[in-house]
């Protein structure tokens, strides 16, 4: 009777204390723990295949392919193969029209017989690179001249695997939605990832910008081809999924915060909705899987990542969980002045960060972050649940419209 | 979902099973019912929570029915204090009882102090008149007796003259021995009686001086005076102070008996000492009004609708009372009404509604 109240709390409690420890141990190696940064050597130039898979981003690929053409990387080492997943918009023209604008770099534009998702589309452009590195990255982001440079220097590292870059926000000040995105953004990246660096384990690189040894993802191809649920395919969270794999394989996972992209966070509640829809639903998959092969996680992974891999997503849960109690047994208690005096603090003290550290991404009303305490609320009421009731979705999430049924052999054409 | 969408799952070498194909679309099935039912319960929840809320933000006329037991706390305090407060009723009553005895002792005893003041006084008055009457004359035989003594001063001069022709007479033999002796006895009588004069002399002196002057004798009489009129004054302090802590009392006893008599009217009293079950019911200030005595009480399912004439309102406790509210949780303020209920199990509702339905229904 008296169990599962108590291992909710030990849950609550773990959770929210290996939160903090991350948050304040990321905060420590950051200014005392160099080993915590990998040894980069950017002599090593490997050829790299940046893979660009799109899907209903119109004239923003075009941008983030110009910005990818820009980099300082030798243009002879790397190339851009753009794949278009059936956009039924004009993103396909505009992947054209870059190709013919960009001459000084090799870019492939390619098309998907039919709408299959980012996952397969990633697959899809990896049949056309024979580059040592894969970058894959999201067609709404603009990259950092440096970021391939970057990404390729950490693989000088020999047991890593899979390097993840920096996403900063590009639209900070738009409107309180961004703005918290913000200060989430840094803190994940500039913090929580931090001690996960450490033991070269992080266990979610964005794919915003995620670059991956050529050999290890078709290693993982098969496995991220073949990803279904009952039945249907998974084409969500084929990032977390793709770092999940390669720890699993015995390599190591980093986020060079050195290597940046930029993008645009959503704006409207319900595009942010949806996207922490798709995000918390690869979460919870993410979670399955690691329950389901727990004795092998143990034997293969470092304490912090599966503590990372069961506590967060099992954290989610049991704050739906202390959500519909708060409500039930006292709904005001989230209106008190004590959480929006503990948000207002952290939202201060990360401004200053950000406006230190990140002046690209500096905040001019810090103070919106006291919303994120209703955000948090309804995030954890509405988000978790649906969900977990959702897992037989599987469209692009934010950039989502109806996709056409397709026939089973043209799948994995 | 068609078939050749879950076969593309499995990449191009993987042929399904006819049977994991079946499992999958039953399994299939049956999470999208399962989703499709509990989202629709999370959205009727969602909206049941959200319209419960604004409704209990906006009515004026709920009231949260609390159920009292001789062994609730609130009731075992109340009555613990009211066990306490007549008990300090019995000790003061003791109190008041002892210190009416003391005071009457005291007084008796001031009387008599008082009585013994005057007999003193007078004594004095009375030795002082007969002094002043007697000292004089005592003075005047005083100066006679002097007079007296000096005269025989001079004769007893003359004697020793006498005593020194007596050794003379003797020694010439003009008289015999024996009448020597004889007359040196005489002789020495009359030194003796000049010596009692004199120690007469000085006694008569005291008497004189104790009754002319202000002597120790009387000193001590008036100390003695002053002592017993400072035991007087001593004791009308004491008796001050013992009447005030009687009427101080007694006033604590009236008081205790007021209070006594407005906790009887306290639902916890009424609760706590009746034998019958009584039904309480919290009204927060905001529906005061319709906490009125003969006002019609509802009870409703769901909390709101559905209503029902379960009684009426029988008396209205205007102390002050602080529960959480039943929906929000929060301290709200109020007070206690005493609800006459044809329908006892209404009493454990987790609210009713006075005065008129709700929701018209």
């Amino acid at each position: 009777m008296f169990v599962a109240p108590i291992l909710l709390w030990l849950i609550m409690v773990l959770c929210l204390v290996i939160s903090v420890v991350k948050y304040l141990m990321g905060l420590i190696l950051r200014i005392s723990f160099p080993s915590a940064k990998i040894s980069k050597d950017y002599t090593w130039q490997p050829t790299v295949s940046v893979l660009l898979p799109c899907y209903n981003e119109g004239e923003t690929v075009y941008y983030s392919i110009e910005s990818i053409g820009k980099c300082n990387y030798p243009s002879d080492r790397f190339e851009v193969i753009a794949q278009d997943d059936c956009s039924v918009d004009d993103s396909y023209e505009w992947m054209l029209k870059a190709q013919r604008d960009f001459t000084n770099i090799s870019i492939r534009v390619g098309r998907n017989d039919f709408n299959c998702g980012k996952a397969r589309t990633v697959c899809n452009a990896l049949q056309h690179s024979s580059a040592e590195i894969i970058i894959s990255i999201d067609s709404d982001c603009i990259f950092h001249p440096d970021a391939i440079r970057e990404l390729t220097a950490c693989f000088a590292e020999p047991g890593i695997g899979s390097v993840g870059g920096r996403v900063g926000v590009s639209n900070p000040n738009d409107n309180v939605i961004t703005a918290i995105q913000t200060i989430v953004y840094f803190a994940a990246f500039e913090l929580y990832k931090i001690p996960e660096n450490l033991t070269r384990s992080v266990c979610c690189i964005s794919g915003c910008l995620f670059a991956i040894r050529r050999e290890l993802l078709l290693e993982i191809e098969p496995t991220l081809r073949a990803r279904h649920w009952f039945g249907i395919p998974v084409n969500q969270g084929e990032d977390r999924f793709l770092t999940h794999q390669t720890l699993m394989r015995g390599y190591g996972t980093y986020i060079n915060n050195d290597a940046l992209c930029w993008t645009a966070v959503p704006t409207k509640l319900s595009v942010l909705f949806n996207q922490q829809l798709r995000w918390r639903s690869s979460i919870l998959r993410d979670l399955f899987y690691t329950l389901r092969s727990l004795p092998a996680h143990v034997f293969k992974l470092h304490p912090n990542t599966i503590f990372t891999m069961v506590l967060t997503p099992l954290g989610a849960i049991v704050a739906l969980l202390m959500v519909i109690a708060m409500l039930s047994t006292n709904p005001l208690a989230w209106a008190g002045p004590e959480p929006l005096v503990v948000y207002l603090g952290i939202a201060a003290a990360l401004s200053w960060a950000i406006k230190k550290f990140s002046v690209r991404e500096t905040i001019q009303h810090p103070l919106a972050f006291g919303a994120y305490i209703a955000w948090s609320v309804a995030s954890s009421l509405f988000i978790t649940p649906l969900a977990l009731l959702t897992f037989d979705s599987g469209d692009w999430g934010t950039r989502a419209k109806a996709p056409e049924e397709a026939p089973i052999d043209r799948v994995n054409a | 979902m068609t078939a050749s969408m879950l076969d593309a799952a499995h990449g191009p070498k993987k042929t399904r099973k006819p049977l994991q194909l079946i499992f999958y679309k039953v399994t299939l099935a049956l999470y999208r019912l399962f989703a499709i039912v509990t989202l629709y319960a999370v959205l009727v929840g969602i909206l049941a929570y959200a319209f419960v809320m604004g409704f209990y933000a906006v009515s004026t006329s709920w009231a949260a029915p609390v159920i009292l037991s001789a062994y609730d706390e609130k009731s075992l305090d109340f009555m613990q204090k009211l066990v306490i407060s007549r008990q300090s009723i019995e000790d003061l009553k003791v109190d008041v009882i002892r210190q009416q005895t003391t005071l009457q002792e005291m007084d008796k005893y001031r009387a008599s102090l008082l009585a013994l003041d005057n007999e003193l006084q007078t004594a004095i008055a009375s030795e002082q008149n007969h002094d002043r009457l007697t000292g004089p004359q005592l003075a005047q035989l005083d100066e006679q007796k002097q007079a007296d003594n000096r005269k025989t001063q001079e004769v007893l001069a003359q004697v020793h003259r006498i005593e020194a022709q007596i050794e003379s007479d003797l020694a010439a033999g003009l008289i015999t021995k024996g009448d020597a002796a004889t007359q040196l006895a005489a002789l020495n009588r009359a030194n003796t009686d000049y010596t009692d004069s004199r120690i007469a002399d000085v006694m008569l002196s005291d008497s004189v001086l104790d009754k002319t002057t202000v002597g120790t004798k009387s000193l001590e009489v008036l100390e003695k005076q002053a002592e017993l009129r400072s035991d007087i004054a001593q004791l009308d302090v004491t008796l001050s102070v013992a009447q005030k802590q009687l009427r101080e009392d007694n006033r604590q006893i009236d008081r205790l008996h007021d209070a006594i008599a407005i906790a009887k009217q306290s639902p916890y009293y009424l609760n706590a000492s009746g034998g019958k079950r009584l039904y309480f019911a919290f009204v927060p200030y905001d529906n005061q009004a319709n906490a009125v005595v003969g006002a019609p009480i509802y009870d409703c399912y769901l909390n709101m609708a559905f209503c029902r004439k379960v009684g009426t309102v029988k008396q209205v406790f205007l102390g002050e009372q602080v529960v959480n509210h039943p929906i929000f949780k929060n301290q709200v303020r109020g007070l206690t009404i005493l609800m006459d209920l044809s329908h006892p199990e209404s009493a454990k509702s987790q609210t009713v509604f006075l005065g008129r339905k709700p929701l018209l229904f």
